[in-house]
């Protein structure tokens, strides 16, 4: 019997239970996509890092280095099970040619490397270590993400030629974020190219106990050992490898959260409707004797079809469209390899959103226990207390039109309902103005500051500090230059609050020409002052106000934390000053130029590059675009989607709330017509009522993206290393045109799901 | 005697092609201004179908109405509902209120639409409805809170808001006991005097016998008509019986 109730039901509500089906089916298909893709990421990565063994700790150096105290050092280490000295052949990206394009524009430092014995394999496209023969290259899998190159194009180095065998995983340098780019020859090649470029060394160690990695690197450090680069672990490795698919996985996950959630509330409203309308039936059957739990069960058990139908659905959806999204993760790491978990995983994702629907619809009905046999059959309707409705009466007004004063009135009258619709076009605004908020704050050319770059248009950046002078004096006496300055980066010893002492790299010069942003503080301004990257004061345990100790050339120097910044450049650990000091040697150099006339900038950047070959020069906007580029454009598409989303959301939901009313109130619309109402009085009444719902929920929406929108943001951000920031708010798009284009949707609806209200008959459906 | 409505010939049939059933079957009635129409006959002889083909709120088969003069199954939905707003009233078997709303303010709902910089004079008005017919203390009250008979006074009220030409009443005493039903026909008795047109669907002997023209329908046709001299209030035990051998004699 109860499949004929509940099968008659469908039929009688369908667009309803169509709508209800898809939203479930949709959530279902993005809470398993998440499970799905999670699983496969950590197990494509997991598979990746141990066939590669990725080193636990990698030292990149320039400059000499004496092996034998290194292998000393590593005798002597317990902890240390492997340990090899890798040679990188850093090549100038303009010597770079693979088939007809010039790696000129890269911002990564290109190199030529040779297959590891022991560890920090370089693999093909198979996972298998690669065997090179000579005359061949093997391209890092980015530029063939890219298109730069393919299988068989020629490769010219440095006027060598090779021909491109394949493309190589690198588990230590496949992200765009990773500044490195190996390029794989072989043995012989390398021997005769190795004058062509310099060599960088990669000194890298595989751990017996990788948990001990930080006792392992204070005794590197404290060992006073080669350290004129960057210092990486295996963890550093594995954020690296994940971040891009995750930040994708993140945005899926925020998404099915926001789906879930409208799929959970139309459910509700539909449910509360429903209870509604058959608040006589269900006082009968009470009265009549029939158990609480039988009536239940009818509900439960529609609801349970529904959600049964909606997942199935959404799961076989998600399985179609895993591939697309897989698609990436399986290039850059290979397959995972179970990955028939990851199915089941998807199933389990589903049935969780399975039960929560039955356990969500079962909690709504509890309100069967509230309704009481006399007030059902009597009145047909809950006797519940109407507070701030009572206070709207109709010969007070004098505000609004009788017919807007209806639709509002209702809307007071009847909260729980209507918070329905409100709950998703809140969500709906939320969804639009959020991921265009953060476009605009990214795509901002100040947004750089964020990262730990000032806001200049060219910078030169060099390893030679004898040909600083030349250069300074060149950019000194071209009149096209409005500002510069010269930063020098040299390392230091830090005392720790432990007593042992750590590398830190500063950054000496003016600071305040092109400033950053700060997110506590500010810069150094005194001799005597420093500011830490947020990474760097993380790890030293330091604030603003604190002191530190470096140690230079054996003195020590108190030095106050005068501001904490986020940077992303350097692998995140700076730390700026102004110090002046002769003793230790530089690192690297780096002069910020600022033109007068920007238009000048690209001939420059071409001048200058031409003119410094020893240097590296590059335009900021490239560098920006290179390093943010990729993600730039992907949330200005997903800011696209998102209005489109969210608006049709709006629409359907707008369009299912106004049928459903229209069909609930058929009686109450029969009064009204038969006392001299007109269609259009009863279709603006209709749309009273959800434009009014609206504006609450756009300024509910707006306030909400602007908080909490903003912290989520931020979170999602701070995974590139930068801390905070504000939303960069373009008020005509955010405050005008947003809500302009839901109120175009929701009266669009409104007047759609209306239509049927000057159908009604009249003498039909007064008799109730 | 000036007509207020004119049915021709009225034909309304329900059903699908194979299975129609014409529930008026070419009914003609004309009522005078200030003329109190009875209307008495079987259960689903067609009675109410006649009352919404009359005032416009359904749509014909086939012939006329005529209603001062306009003939409104010509005219557009907008119009018809202003007449409907203006010219007429209504008073339902069941009390037809909308839930949201309490008890004055579904009595003003009619009359306030584009009407509110007028709602004080309105608000008066409908209280003073009230106290006349003995509901001046429910007010504020929702309409879940008064019982079936002070409910169908709030339906009067409602229905004279707009001073109509005529008020349609399809047995307005139908639900209430026979105490309150004189209470109630005492008011429609005076709001004729006053001049409104009034057609009532009754099965009730005493509420026909306060009509001046009866008319008794037989499967959706007129079958028979009594008139009956205007109501003075005196002689109501003769008129019932009059009318009360007039229905055995038609054989309701
Ligand atoms: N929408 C409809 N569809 C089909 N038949 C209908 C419809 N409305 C009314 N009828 C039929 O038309 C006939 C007349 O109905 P009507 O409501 O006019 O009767 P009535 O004289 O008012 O009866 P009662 O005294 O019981 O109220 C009835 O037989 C009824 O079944
Ligand atoms: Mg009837």
């Amino acid at each position: 019997m109860y499949n004929r109730i509940i099968w008659n039901d469908i039929l009688k509500s369908k667009l309803i239970t169509l709508t209800t089906m898809i939203f479930v089916a949709v959530a279902a298909m993005l809470v398993s996509l998440a499970a799905i893709l999670v699983f496969n990421l950590s197990g494509s990565l997991d598979t990746l890092m141990k066939n590669a063994k990725t080193p636990h700790f990698m030292q990149m150096h320039s400059g000499e280095i004496d092996t034998v105290r290194l292998e000393s050092f590593a005798k002597q280490n317990s902890n240390i099970n492997t340990f090899q000295v890798v040679e990188f052949l850093n090549i100038d990206s303009a010597q770079i040619i693979l088939g007809n394009n010039s790696l000129a524009n890269s911002i990564q430092d290109n190199g030529l490397s040779v297959q590891n014995e022991q560890f920090d394999y370089l693999l093909d496209l198979s996972g298998n270590i690669i065997h090179v023969s000579d005359g061949e290259i093997y391209v890092p899998i980015s530029y063939m993400r890219d298109n730069t190159t393919k299988i068989g194009d020629l490769a010219i180095i440095s006027g060598k030629e090779f021909v491109v065998a394949g493309f190589l995983r690198d588990s230590t340098m496949n992200s765009s974020l990773s500044s490195s780019k190996r390029f794989l020859i072989s043995t012989n090649d390398f021997a005769e190219i190795k004058d062509l470029g310099s060599i960088e060394y990669l000194i890298e160690f595989r751990l017996k106990d990788y948990s001990a990695i930080g006792e392992f690197e204070a005794a590197y450090t404290s060992a006073g050992l080669e350290a004129n680069g960057p210092t990486l672990t295996y963890t550093l490795f594995k954020t690296l490898n994940a971040i891009s698919d995750g930040m994708m996985i993140a945005v899926i996950l925020l998404v099915s959260a926001l789906v879930v959630t409208i799929a959970f509330m139309s459910i509700r409203f539909t449910l509360l409707a429903k209870i509604e309308d058959d608040y006589r039936e269900i006082g009968v059957m009470k009265a009549i004797g029939i158990h609480l739990s039988d009536i239940k069960k009818i509900y439960l058990a529609k609801y349970a079809a529904i959600a049964a139908t909606g997942s199935i659905l959404g799961f076989i959806i998600s399985l179609m469209f895993q591939g697309i999204l897989l698609e990436n993760l399986r290039l850059f790491m290979g397959k995972s390899e179970n990955s028939y978990f990851a199915i089941v995983l998807g199933i389990i994702g589903i049935l969780i959103v399975f039960l929560a629907i039955v356990a969500y619809v079962n909690g709504v009905l509890k309100r069967f226990k509230k309704i009481t046999v006399a007030e059902a059959i009597r009145f047909g309707t809950s006797q519940e207390k109407k507070v701030v409705a009572k206070r709207f009466s109709l010969v007070r007004n004098r505000l609004y039109s009788t017919n807007i004063f209806l639709g509002i009135k209702d809307v007071f009258t009847r909260k729980r309902l209507y918070a329905t619709m409100l709950m998703v076009l809140v969500i709906s605004t939320f969804i639009i103005i959020v991921p265009q908020n953060l476009f605009n704050t990214i795509s901002e050319k100040s947004f750089i500051q964020y990262m730990g770059i000032g806001n200049y248009d060219l910078r030169i950046q060099t390893n030679t500090a004898e040909k600083i002078k030349d250069i300074v004096k060149t950019i000194d006496s071209d009149s096209a230059i409005s500002k510069y300055v010269v930063m020098t980066t040299k390392t230091f010893k830090v005392k720790t609050s432990n007593g042992s002492e750590e590398n830190i790299k500063v950054e000496l010069g003016d600071h305040s020409a092109f400033p950053i942003a700060y997110s506590v503080g500010r810069a150094p301004a005194a001799e005597n002052e420093i500011s830490l990257s947020s990474i760097n004061a993380d790890e030293l345990g330091k604030e603003v106000g604190d002191v530190m100790k470096l140690v230079i050339e054996g003195r020590e120097k108190d030095l106050r934390v005068s501001g904490i910044y986020s940077d992303v450049t350097n692998g995140g650990k700076t730390a700026k000053a102004l110090f002046s000091d002769n003793t230790t040697s530089v690192m690297w150099t780096i002069i910020c130029v600022e033109f007068s006339d920007k238009s000048l900038v690209d001939s420059k950047v071409l001048g200058y590059s031409d003119k410094f070959d020893f240097a590296k020069t590059s335009d900021i906007d490239e560098f920006v675009s290179q390093t943010l580029g990729s993600t730039i454009s992907s949330v200005q598409k997903a800011s696209f989607a998102a209005i489109v989303v969210a608006l049709i959301i709006t629409v359907i939901v707008t369009l299912l709330f106004m049928k459903m009313l229209i069909a609930k109130e058929r009686y109450s619309i029969a009064i009204m017509k038969a006392l001299g109402f007109t269609n259009s009085d009863i279709r603006t009444q209709y749309a009273s009522r959800s434009v009014f719902v609206l504006i609450v929920g756009i300024i509910l929406g707006t306030l909400l993206a602007n908080t909490l929108g903003e912290v989520l943001a931020s979170a999602l951000i701070a995974s590139f290393g930068a801390a905070t920031f504000s939303f960069t708010v373009n008020p005509l798009t955010a405050y005008f045109l947003s809500p302009l284009m839901m109120l175009v949707a929701v009266l669009f609806a409104t007047k759609l799901g209306t239509s049927d209200a000057g159908q009604i008959n009249i003498s039909d459906n007064i008799k109730e | 005697m000036k007509k207020i409505i004119i049915g021709d010939h009225i034909v309304k049939s329900f059903g699908v092609k194979d299975d129609q059933r014409n529930v008026l079957d070419g009914v003609s009635v004309e009522i005078n201004e200030g003329e109190f129409v009875a209307i008495m006959g079987p259960s689903g002889s067609g009675k109410s179908t006649l009352m919404f083909a009359l005032s416009g709120m359904d749509s014909l088969t086939n012939g006329r109405v005529i209603f001062e003069g306009m003939d409104l199954t010509e005219i557009g939905e907008k119009e018809l509902s202003e007449i409907r707003r203006i010219k007429m009233g209504f008073i339902f078997q069941q009390p037809t209120m909308l839930k949201y709303l309490n008890i004055i303010d579904n009595i003003v709902l009619p009359s306030m639409r584009n009407n509110r910089k007028n709602a004080p004079k309105i608000a008066e008005k409908a209280r003073k409805l009230m106290r006349r017919v003995g509901i001046g203390d429910f007010e504020k009250r929702d309409i879940t809170q008064v019982s079936g008979g002070q409910l169908q006074r709030a339906g009067i009220c409602r229905a004279l808001m707009n001073n109509p030409k005529i008020i349609f009443g399809d047995e307005p005493t139908g639900a209430l006991n026979s105490k309150s039903s004189e209470d109630i026909m005492d008011i429609f008795s005076e709001i004729n005097m006053e001049g409104t047109a009034l057609m009532l669907v009754t099965h009730d002997a005493k509420v026909a016998a306060r009509s001046d023209r009866i008319m008794f329908m037989h499967d959706g046709k007129i079958v028979s008509e009594l008139k009956l001299e205007k109501f003075n209030g005196k002689d109501i035990e003769d008129r019932i019986n009059e009318v009360t051998v007039k229905m055995r004699e038609v054989g309701i």
